[in-house]
């Protein structure tokens, strides 16, 4: 994927991209993401979604909103297959989740970055420790490390806070650091779960920003928010979960129903 | 592969550190256990050299009338040198009887000397290859007309040998009991160094790490905790060498000096092997019932 070695993010990813990968335009029909029929119900009896259709192309950006409960925690758990559907499918790079193999689990993880509202970083590792970490514990050799990580922390614009800690940083440069740590695997798709549950509006539009300049990049964005004003604001595709059921597919829509 | 080795290894050490005091109490705690085993191995290697000993002494002692003659002596021990079971058999004439008896109680001299004839009788020392073989060699003497009596030492050996066999199994026992509290120790020291890394762990599921870089750091963690414990056990072991091989000697007697090197070593592999082993089970144990949820 051409994003990481975007030294500044260019407006036009053809111009980026390294030889031999195909141009963004061409795989645009690929598709990165697909529900078909998805059921998921609990074993205490909580039906968390209703036979959920979805798909996202590559190099889509999609929200998903919906009121708690609506069943977008649960989307993301079975992309990220912590669950895996009571009944139809979820296939991610074409390949069914629910069949796969425990041990090609870590693999098809590797293919999506998913950044949280609480970042998840670890405290007592710098900024630029805790995104070498995810390369780390997926064995890459030592010598790719270095240079991955300052394309990422250069693409979020953390460089120069590589050696603080977390501790030493802002709500927003920690989103940020979490979220250089979730692109460093060149991620198919990138998962944001309400990334700006814990910001005040201006940093959240950095980061919102950053989110879809990382789109430009060519990573396909699914961001799952409550931001009614990011969602109406930047007008792009909109899934809308209501009781486990998506009641709107929208592009270019609002957070709220238009009628 | 050596970056994995390096990383887990790395990993490990950290974590050992970081939970200092409770990976410091399971070392002890394997000390201790270990400690208990070497123990425990030392004293049933002394009790098998005894067995030894004392099978070896087994002896049937057939003694002979009076009354037989030079011939019927030599036919009946050449007739006991065709049994498999026997591997020696020894002629004590009336005469050495006397000398062997004046030797052992030089005190009964006087009363022995007294006697107007020889009241010893000769006997046939009878060495055998088994000592479960005494009653067939026995109940061939019985039936022998040279024969006057089978001194009866089958219930000695046959406590001996029921003794032993008790210690074996009790020490047995004890060793399995003690090995699952070192494990149970382990697993809930490594359980807590793994809760403590909860946070950790959850980042490398979402990473992808594969479940080899969660696991393996912390069973490195679980065999440094055996190694180390194994560590100061022999080395414990090392400082008491002296009063475990004068005990091994003087208690036993039958112990020969060159041998305790030999036990020394074995020990010595077997609490290494142990430690490591039961380190790297617990943690194997622990790791496992996390990541399969």
């Amino acid at each position: 994927m051409a994003m990481v070695s975007a030294a500044t993010p260019g407006p036009k990813p053809s111009q980026t991209r390294r030889p031999g990968e195909r141009p963004h335009d061409a795989v645009s029909t690929r598709v990165v993401l697909a529900m078909q029929g998805v059921t998921k119900s609990y074993p205490n009896g909580r039906v968390a979604l209703r036979g959920v259709d979805l798909i996202v192309p590559e190099g889509d950006f999609v929200f998903l909103v919906g009121p708690s409960g609506a069943g977008k925690s649960t989307v993301i758990k079975l992309l990220i297959r912590d669950e895996v559907p009571t009944k139809g499918v979820v296939l991610l790079d074409g390949r069914d989740l629910a069949r796969l193999k425990r041990r090609d689990v870590p693999r098809i993880r590797r293919k999506i970055g998913i950044v949280f509202q609480d970042f998840k970083l670890l405290p007592n590792k710098t900024v630029r420790d805790n995104v070498a970490f995810a390369l780390e514990v997926t064995g890459a050799r030592r010598r790719d490390i270095d240079p991955a990580v300052d394309r990422v922390l250069q693409v979020v614009g953390l460089t120069g806070q590589a050696n603080q800690l977390p501790g030493q940083l802002s709500g927003g440069e920690q989103q940020r650091t979490a979220i250089a740590r979730a692109l460093v695997h060149n991620p198919r798709l990138f998962i944001a779960d309400e990334p700006t549950g814990n910001l005040d509006p201006l940093i959240s539009w950095e980061i919102i920003q950053l989110l879809l300049r990382i789109n430009d990049l060519g990573v396909t964005v699914l961001m799952a928010t409550h931001n009614a004003e990011v969602v109406t604001a930047v007008r792009k595709r909109v899934v809308a979960l209501e009781n486990g059921r998506i009641v709107r597919d929208q592009t270019g829509a609002a957070y709220h129903r238009e009628d | 592969m050596i970056s994995f080795v390096a990383f887990s290894l790395r990993r490990a050490w950290q974590g050992f550190w970081r939970n200092g005091l409770m990976s410091l109490a399971a070392t002890a705690t394997v000390v201790l256990m270990l400690a208990l085993l070497a123990g425990l191995i030392i004293l049933l290697t002394g009790l098998d050299a005894t067995l030894d000993y004392v099978q070896q002494e087994v002896q049937v002692v057939a003694y002979v009338k009076d009354s037989a003659t030079a011939q019927d002596i030599s036919g009946l021990e050449a007739s006991l040198q065709r049994m498999p079971q026997v591997t020696q058999v020894n002629f004590v004439s009336k005469d050495q009887a006397y000398r062997d008896f004046l030797a052992r109680h030089p005190d009964e001299a006087d009363v022995i000397e007294s006697l107007p004839t020889n009241p010893l009788p000769a006997s046939l020392q009878i060495n055998l290859r088994d000592p479960n073989d005494y009653l067939d060699v026995a109940g061939y003497l019985n039936g022998q007309p040279a024969v006057d009596r089978v001194m009866n030492i089958q219930q000695t050996v046959d406590q001996l040998v029921t003794v032993i066999g008790i210690l074996r199994i009790g020490g047995t026992v004890i060793l399995i009991v003690v090995g699952l509290i070192v494990l149970f120790t382990i697993v809930n020291t490594i359980r807590l160094a793994v809760v403590a890394r909860a946070d950790e762990i959850e980042i490398m599921r979402l990473v992808g790490a594969s479940d080899a870089f969660i696991r393996w750091p912390f069973i490195f963690e679980g065999a440094f905790v055996g190694l180390l414990g194994a560590a100061i056990t022999i080395g414990l072991l090392f400082l008491g060498q002296g009063p475990i091989t004068s005990f091994l000697s003087d208690y036993f007697k039958v112990l020969p000096v060159e041998a305790s090197a030999t036990v020394g070593q074995n020990v010595a592999l077997i609490v290494l092997g142990a430690g490591a082993g039961i380190g790297v089970l617990g943690s194997y144990l622990s790791v496992r019932s996390y990541l399969i949820r």
